[in-house]
């Protein structure tokens, strides 16, 4: 399981304040608290549609890996540097905290 | 993996679209993803608007069951961006039934409303399911003046009073403002009150005929004289152009005005049938609010039957900009704002001219320093035999009856 050091799992969620929509494969994000508007690619995405505050990241990594043949690793490593990504935007919220205001 | 591919602001990228935006618009275009729906949801009103063209009499709304079974099918077709109008949305009693549901479902919603049923509550609410953007018709910043046009008596308080309520809660607030022969002189008091209350505004110079073909509303149209002093204004740095920076969405005699200018649209002539359709309340389908090509009902078939199979969504979808006979050779044509909903409701041809675009285009040619400027329907019409003219005035004039 992969853990926060503090030994806990890792889930994050979407926000749910975001309006998004895959279109044609991609996935387009819109917030509506600054009405910027993001896109994420194919392999983002799927990382995106896993985020559902139910399953962990380590679990959705082992999957991403297993869907890409690519060492475990090397997919966790991307998907950290996403979820920083994401979250410094507050597309993703940790499951654990309140959504900012 | 990479991260997000960018990131760019939609409400100061209006009228013209930023790189991400406009390629989201060529791809939807491209495969003709309808991205953004407009639905009313009542036309039914507690305002009597002068210049409304709607019939607000109730003639079978869907119910919030068929609404919900609506919703979903747009999901699944790809719609993003959702704008409720009508109408007066705050009239259906199961309006935020229908919001929640549509979040749920991940969409990106506006409202357009009188707010004149907005209250805390319902302020506090809208922000709570995530409601981005709530536009509120305002004719004029003189009460005596907007409440003649609502025929509401404390209708202008108490849309201000909603706007300050939802301003509080975060949300993002437009004025519109339809410009018309009634609150011509309220054209500034308008801008200056947007910037007070920190809000962006458009003016709309769309007055339309009625549902019926009534075109009654037609003669509220303020005249192109009329219009001009506004124009020049606006263009030689006077007090509405210092107002710039408080208002990003601005525009002035769009028949489109929120809508999102994209080099993706190349050839065509707007984005409706193209990315983008409205739904009655009825659920009759059509390209856009504007356009009274029925492409089909809801209520007999799937969204995706009428989008994809309509053969009116087809037709509307097959016109292209140059194949238009006349404006596609018209000089001035950069200036012009022709809508082609208009166009068929107007001239009686989805492809044709008519004569509030010719005049709106002189104007804005003469007001960017062209000299006489003449469009080439006027010019079509002026090289004309004198019988043909007189035959052209006849039918004119019998077309106004």
């Amino acid at each position: 399981m992969s853990a926060n050091g503090h030994g806990h799992a890792r889930v994050f969620c979407r926000n749910p304040k975001l309006a998004w929509r895959e279109i044609d494969g991609e996935i387009v994000i819109i917030s509506p608290e600054d009405s910027s508007v993001h896109e994420l690619n194919e392999t983002a995405g799927m990382f995106w549609r896993s985020a559902d505050g139910k399953r962990d990241v380590d679990e959705i990594v082992r999957e991403l890996a297993s869907l890409y043949e690519a060492p475990v690793e090397l997919v966790r490593a991307d998907v950290d540097e996403l979820i920083l990504d994401l979250t410094s935007k507050n597309l993703l919220v940790d499951s654990l905290m309140q959504v900012r205001p | 993996m990479s991260g997000t591919a960018g990131t760019m602001p939609t409400a100061p990228a209006m009228p013209g679209a930023t790189p991400l935006m406009d390629r989201l618009i060529r791809r939807t275009v491209e495969r003709h993803v309808p991205l953004s729906v407009h639905m009313d949801i009542t036309y039914r009103c507690n305002e009597r608007c002068v210049h409304c063209y709607l019939d607000h009499e109730d003639h079978g709304e869907l119910t919030k069951d068929e609404v919900f079974r609506v919703l979903g099918e747009l999901a699944e077709s790809g719609t993003l961006l959702l704008t409720f109008s009508g109408g007066e949305i705050f009239l259906r009693k199961d309006l935020f039934e229908i919001l929640e549901r549509s979040r749920e479902l991940g969409f990106d919603v506006s409202l357009k409303t009188n707010a004149i049923l907005i209250h805390a509550m319902q302020a506090r609410k809208l922000v709570e399911l995530g409601v981005r953007r709530v536009q509120v018709s305002i004719y004029s910043a003189d009460a005596a003046i907007h409440d003649s046009i609502t025929k509401v008596r404390g209708s202008l308080e108490r849309s201000l009073t909603a706007i300050r309520l939802l301003k509080a809660q975060g949300l993002q607030v437009k004025i519109a403002c339809p410009l018309m022969k009634q609150n011509l002189s309220s054209y500034q008091e308008v801008v200056d009150l947007a910037a007070e209350l920190g809000v962006p505004y458009v003016i709309d110079l769309t007055i339309t005929p009625k549902m019926d073909g009534d075109r009654e509303p037609l003669s509220l149209r303020a005249t192109g004289a009329e219009l001009f002093p506004i124009l020049q204004e606006r263009s030689c740095g006077g007090r509405a152009s210092a107002e710039k920076a408080a208002s990003s969405a601005e525009s002035l005699g769009s028949a489109v005005s929120s809508s999102v200018e994209s080099t993706a649209y190349d050839d065509l002539t707007c984005s409706a049938g193209h990315n983008s359709c409205y739904i009655s309340p009825y659920g009759d389908v059509f390209p856009c609010v504007q356009m009274p090509v029925a492409a089909g009902n809801l209520r007999q078939k799937s969204f995706q039957e009428v989008w994809r199979g309509s053969s009116e969504m087809k037709r509307v979808r097959a016109i292209r900009e140059s194949q238009l006979r006349v404006c596609s050779k018209c000089e001035i044509r950069e200036f012009c704002e022709r809508c082609p909903g208009l166009a068929m409701m107007e001239g009686g041809d989805l492809m044709g001219p008519y004569e509030r675009a010719c005049e709106l285009a002189e104007l804005h040619a003469r007001n960017a320093g062209v000299a006489n400027p003449v469009s080439a329907w006027h010019r079509e019409q002026a090289n004309r035999p004198a019988a043909d003219s007189r035959r052209e005035t006849a039918s004119a004039r019998s077309a106004e009856l």
